[in-house]
């Protein structure tokens, strides 16, 4: 009988050992908690890329210039005054004497030149944001390059330290949005004293110039020494982050919630439960399903409003398919026909969440005083016609072709409403090829496909973020796309100082873009945030949707 | 015994070896790049200096930087996740996975020795059918459906469970739960084959003819011997359960090690790969050789030392 | 690790009885009349219907309503979707899912690739793991030591790891064959679920091999001077065909909910190809979201599954009791 008992108490003390063990155990609720999308992938500001993480970035440092928490326009972070040269070109930035790190010292010009110099040396996905500083392009290819005798030299690069509390950026030419560059985080300031302890062994390159590598350990909680609102106060990965307010920060009297909770999730399912039972305040994502189900039920919790990206299928313009066959998409008139031939309405009545049907390569409504110029919409006579002269009439001795997209939320769904309608429309039966994303994004970028899923989001607040995926330069025009006007017309838009001009020069390009029909857009995406209105305060539906975190307050 | 135990053990690092040498080429032959990206912007030079960084540039230098590393017990760096080590990736999820694997288990071999032993007693019977129909529906319908389906009753609909993050003992029972029903179906369903065939066999009926009572027959000599290929089963089984399941921890968004098994093949992070599979491995073979070594003690006719 | 195999004990299963009582028993056996019986009328059903669930255009009174891709943008997220123009028509039995194609129409194709997929899987198993099985029982040596290493090797990879990665190794060999995308999908399914299952009907066979080597007959035979091939397939196949049949009935389960749950990670079949598998991973959502308003999409292929793997259970007991001739008169 003692046996019976023995083994079931062992197993109860060895669970209770495997629960401490694990790091069981609650913790007293945020002032404000939410969910985004996945566990952040980095908390080294010039390497964020991902939303998750740029939301984070905004949270915890400050940039010389930041954003409004409602427009999302840049106004000045930490540098105040900031002196505009005449022709646009020279910033001077004054630092804010009350501007401090969370571990009390001040922040300094020097603070940036570091960050942006380790960013050049160590490229992540946004340091071409930099090369409109003068030298910044040649400094980081030198330094690249690495050929012995000569060492990449910084002095070259204009962001001069004028004095402790001065910097002074000089551009190649004006860049109206470069106010929003210096608001991303990517641009963000690093504390380089504190981050000495996590001093890696140097990389000495063959040129003699030595880098100075990091431990990934400076973004722990405890080590990480940041200059925004917020500070790191706790990380258990994919469990919680915390952050709790920064006691040094300038504008801490308006810092509303003192006390922040990020919530790892993988699961929108999880997340959707884990707000219905108020243990959130706040969801970013939701899955299709659920939100398009409370968007019919104008449920008051769903927030939904349009997206600074756009869904699209992209087509291969290049001449042969990689496997040497004639590429029928290399015609233009094959690519108009097919775009003519979509119904958009259909496509948005699947993914029912009040995406909006576009014919526009750049969200409508993204960029104030935009003239977006018309898209090819649906026409099914024209479509035929432009087929017949393509020679293929009726569809006949159309090659077959596949269509690619990863199996992801609804893309299959959109992709077999799409091919019934070019085989109702074109007499064309295109096959569906779904695969894993990876293979999907290989397939993409090495141009192995004819027809693919596409989308695009931008990162900041001007339109080149869109054009710029279509330049002969570009690492991502996937339809292999080149056209000479496009191209011109961008360059002379980027030297353009003149805001208005400029997207009247941005338009253009965009027309020649959906005229030359390389992609065929399909709706603009919506944002779902799920919140209750009379709880959260301060959270601004914006289309970057990117939120201040510090002007969020929860009324209980 | 001492002797079979010692060549077990050493013989262990070397198909660990193996075993990493051969998802390594599996996971270098498999399409798809671990550094691409298609909804932003991507630069070649960047992502070269990444791999550089990571030394995945090509298999040579990936194979010369890696194994050394390992023996000291360091994983390299994840390439999903930028700011931790796959040391660190493993460290926070093992320990959750093995706690809920623990109690799934603990319930998956008491309830289904039980069944198994019912059913097998009233073979033929009305338990017998119902409770084998219960099991197998158990492993008849996928894993997701039953998670799903479980969570969107007893969390969202019922309210029985709280929705809560890793942490409570309350927040751990549905999963468990939900995790002990594949096993504890197989177990059910070995330990009524093993019992109906103690059942019929001579020492039974010896013990029965002694006098003692059915009870006492079935629970303590039968048992005893029927429990043996479950012994078999739980080598495995028990691997699998306390490295993680990727259904359950993720309908139940448990920060375990089970997501990664999936999720490390499908983002192609080729070292969070090689660290889930050692792990995996390890857990597997030392389970393995638990198993034998049980067996043994279990059953002292089994010879495990014999060559067959 | 989410799908245990199941590890049967070897020498559950013994060899085989006399074939006329083995007809006997196999009649008298309720499980597998049962199990038999429902299995079957799945069969037919999925393949007797397979002119009307793969013709678009149709002929009769349906008129390719059961096509499996027919979108009828009417019914789409119609809740519930049961009728068009307020009747239910064969097409609708089950209701329409949310693109507004006929769930009874995709729950046949869908049975069909299914029970293919089982099958093939179950095939290519047996075929890799009889051989390995009976040659490293039947030679021994270092031949056995290293066949039977590399099993417990494969089986020390995790599977979702060896599924996902043939998957992708083999789909574009195929298609540079000169399959079709759908097929070259079919085939590279079967053939990863196949060639990751074999590894306990090895070691099952292994043992059954082990164990008949001892037995008088087979040392009969070679000293007969029989040859080897002649031993292998006269001899001792008929002997395995137990355990054989047995593990094959429960292979052919595993692999579907294999197949399922590469559905549900979005690597299985190519849609609009429907398996009940990938028919349950489309309807999770839908019918399990918060407002619950289509639980047919869910209900209907989890019925369908989980009544073609019980039949399948229930026959693989059943046989495995009729294999056994000790079990007759197991009664207390």
């Amino acid at each position: 009988m003692l046996r019976l008992a023995v083994i079931p108490i062992a197993l109860i003390l060895l669970l209770a050992g495997a629960m401490v063990w694990s790091g069981g155990g609650t913790q007293q609720r945020a002032d404000f908690s939410y969910i985004d999308r996945g566990e952040v992938s980095t908390l080294d500001p010039n390497r964020m890329s991902w939303t998750q993480d740029i939301r984070v970035g905004y949270a915890l440092w400050e940039g010389l210039y930041t954003l409004d928490p409602v427009t999302l326009d840049a106004i000045p972070g930490c540098a105040f005054p900031i002196d505009i040269s005449a022709d646009k070109t020279v910033y001077t930035f004054h630092i804010r004497p009350e501007a401090r790190w969370s571990n009390g010292k001040p922040v300094v010009a020097s603070n940036f030149i570091f960050a942006w110099r380790r960013m050049l040396e160590e490229p992540g996905d946004y340091t071409y944001l930099l090369h409109y500083i003068k030298g910044a392009k040649e400094f980081e290819d030198a330094f690249a390059a690495d050929e012995p005798g000569k060492p990449a030299d910084f002095s070259k690069v204009e962001a001069i330290e004028v004095n402790p509390q001065t910097l002074r950026v000089t551009l190649l030419h004006p860049v109206a949005f470069f106010p929003d560059i210096c608001a991303f985080p990517p641009c963000f300031p690093l504390n380089r004293e504190s981050m000495q302890e996590y001093l890696d062994v140097p990389t000495v390159k063959k040129s003699g110039a030595i880098h100075e590598n990091y431990k990934k350990t400076f973004t722990r909680a405890g080590a990480l020494v940041t200059n925004g609102a917020y500070m790191l106060k706790d990380w258990q990965f994919r469990r919680r982050m915390r952050f709790e307010a920064n006691p040094y920060y300038w504008d801490r009297a308006n810092v509303k919630s003192k006390v922040i909770d990020k919530i790892s999730s993988d699961d929108l399912s999880w997340s959707y439960e884990m707000f219905a039972s108020g243990g959130v305040d706040w969801i970013t994502d939701l899955s299709g399903d659920t939100a398009s189900e409370l968007f019919a039920r104008h449920d008051p919790d769903l927030h939904v409003f349009p997206a600074f990206g756009t869904y699209f299928y992209s087509f291969n313009c290049n001449e042969k398919l990689n496997d040497g066959k004639p590429n029928p998409f290399f015609d233009v008139r094959v690519r108009q026909a097919f775009t003519l031939a979509v119904n958009k309405q259909t496509i948005v009545d699947i993914t029912r969440l009040g995406e909006l049907p576009s014919d526009n390569y750049i969200p409508l409504g993204a960029f104030t005083g935009y003239p977006a110029p018309h898209g090819l919409s649906m026409d099914v006579a024209r479509a035929q016609r432009l087929l017949a002269a393509a020679g293929y009439p009726g569809g006949k001795g159309f090659p077959q072709t596949s269509l690619l997209f990863n199996n992801e939320a609804n893309h299959a769904q959109i992709a077999q409403s799409v091919r019934n309608q070019w085989l109702e429309n074109l007499g064309i039966d295109v096959r569906l090829e779904g695969m894993e994303i990876k293979v999907y994004r290989d397939k993409l970028h090495t141009k192995d496909y004819a027809v693919g899923r596409a989308s695009w989001f931008g990162d900041y607040n001007d339109p080149s973020t869109f054009t710029d995926k279509y330049k002969k330069d570009s690492g991502n025009n996937d339809s292999n796309w080149l056209n000479d006007k496009y191209q011109s017309l961008c360059e002379k838009a980027d030297v353009e100082p003149d805001a208005m001009k400029r997207l009247a020069i941005f338009a253009q390009a965009e027309k020649v873009l959906l005229d030359e029909a390389p992609i065929l857009p399909l709706f603009t995406y919506v944002n779902a945030y799920v919140f209750r209105d009379r709880q959260v305060k301060g959270l601004p539906l914006n289309i970057r949707s990117m939120e201040m975190y510090k002007s969020i307050q929860v009324v209980r | 015994m001492g002797r079979f135990i010692a060549i077990r053990v050493l013989q262990l690092p070397l198909i660990l070896a193996v075993i990493y040498l051969l998802t390594f080429v599996l996971v270098w032959v498999a399409p798809g790049d671990p550094f691409t990206r298609t909804d932003k912007k991507i630069d070649p030079v960047v992502i070269e200096s990444m791999k550089k960084k990571m030394h995945a540039e090509s298999w040579r230098s990936f194979l010369a930087h890696y194994p050394v590393q390992m023996i000291k017990g360091d994983f390299g760096a994840s390439l999903t996740y930028d700011d931790v080590s796959v040391t660190d990736i493993i460290r926070a999820g093992l320990p959750v996975s093995v706690s809920l694997g623990l109690l799934a288990m603990v319930i998956a071999v008491y309830a289904g020795v039980c069944i198994g032993t019912l059913a097998a007693v009233s073979r033929g019977g009305l338990f017998d059918w119902f409770s084998l129909s219960v099991a197998l529906i158990g492993i008849s319908l996928p894993s997701f459906v039953i998670g799903s389906a479980l969570f969107a009753l007893f969390c969202g609909t019922l309210h029985w469970f709280p929705i809560g993050s890793w942490g409570s003992f309350s927040a751990m029972v549905l999963p468990g739960l939900a995790l002990s029903l594949t096993p504890m179906a197989y177990i059910a369903r070995l330990t009524r084959v093993s019992m109906i065939d103690m059942l019929s066999s001579d020492f039974i009926r010896t013990a029965r003819a002694k006098g003692l009572s059915r009870a006492t027959v079935i629970w303590k000599h039968g048992l005893k011997n029927a429990v043996l290929p479950v012994i078999s089963f739980l080598g495995p089984a028990s691997a699998a359960t306390l490295t993680g399941s990727f259904i359950v921890e993720k309908v139940f968004n448990i920060p375990g090690l089970g997501q990664h098994f999936v999720n490390s093949v499908l983002n192609r992070d080729q070292t969070l790969i090689l660290g889930t599979v050692m792990v995996y491995s390890i857990f597997l073979l030392t389970f393995n050789l638990i198993v034998d070594v049980a067996y043994a003690f279990v059953d002292p006719r089994i010879d495990v030392t014999a060559k067959q | 690790m989410t799908v245990a195999s199941p590890i049967l004990a070897p020498h559950a299963v013994a060899a085989a009885p006399a074939p006329d009582t083995l007809a006997r028993r196999l009649r008298a056996s309720g499980r597998i009349v049962v199990g038999g019986g429902v299995l079957l009328i799945m069969l037919i059903a999925c393949l007797a219907t397979l002119p009307f669930t793969l013709d678009r255009s149709g002929t009769g009174a349906l008129k390719g309503a059961l096509y499996f891709d027919r979108q009828t943008p009417a019914l789409q997220r119609r809740v519930p979707a049961f009728r068009v123009n307020g009747q239910v028509t064969p097409a609708l039995w089950f209701g329409a899912d949310t693109l507004g194609r006929s769930l009874l129409g995709r729950s046949l194709l869908g049975g069909s690739i299914s029970l293919l997929i089982g099958f093939a899987a179950a095939a290519i198993s047996v075929f890799l793991g009889v051989s390995v099985g009976l040659v490293a029982g039947y030679r021994g040596g270092w031949l056995d030591s290293l066949l039977m290493r590399s099993v417990d090797i494969l089986y020390g990879l995790p599977y979702i790891l060896l599924v996902v990665l043939f998957k992708m190794a083999l789909e574009p060999m195929f298609g540079r064959a000169g399959l079709s995308p759908p097929v070259a999908n079919l085939v590279v399914l079967f053939l990863a679920i196949g060639l990751v299952s074999w590894l306990t009907m090895a070691r099952v066979i292994r043992g059954q091999v082990l164990s008949l080597r001892a037995q008088p007959f087979v040392e009969a035979c070679k000293a007969a001077g029989l040859g080897e091939w002649r031993i292998f397939t006269r001899h001792l196949l008929p002997n395995l065909i137990g355990p054989i049949t047995v593990y094959a009935t429960l292979i052919i389960p595993i692999a579907i909910l294999e197949e399922s749950f590469l559905s549900f990670l979005g690597i299985g079949i190519q849609p609009p190809m429907p398996t009940w598998g990938s028919l349950a991973s489309d309807g999770l959502i839908p019918a399990l979201n918060r407002i619950h308003q289509y639980p047919h999409m869910l209900i209907v292929p989890c019925a369908l599954l989980s009544v073609t793997l019980l039949s399948l259970n229930f026959m693989g007991d059943g046989l495995r009791d009729v294999f056994d001739p000790k079990r007759e008169a197991a009664k207390v």
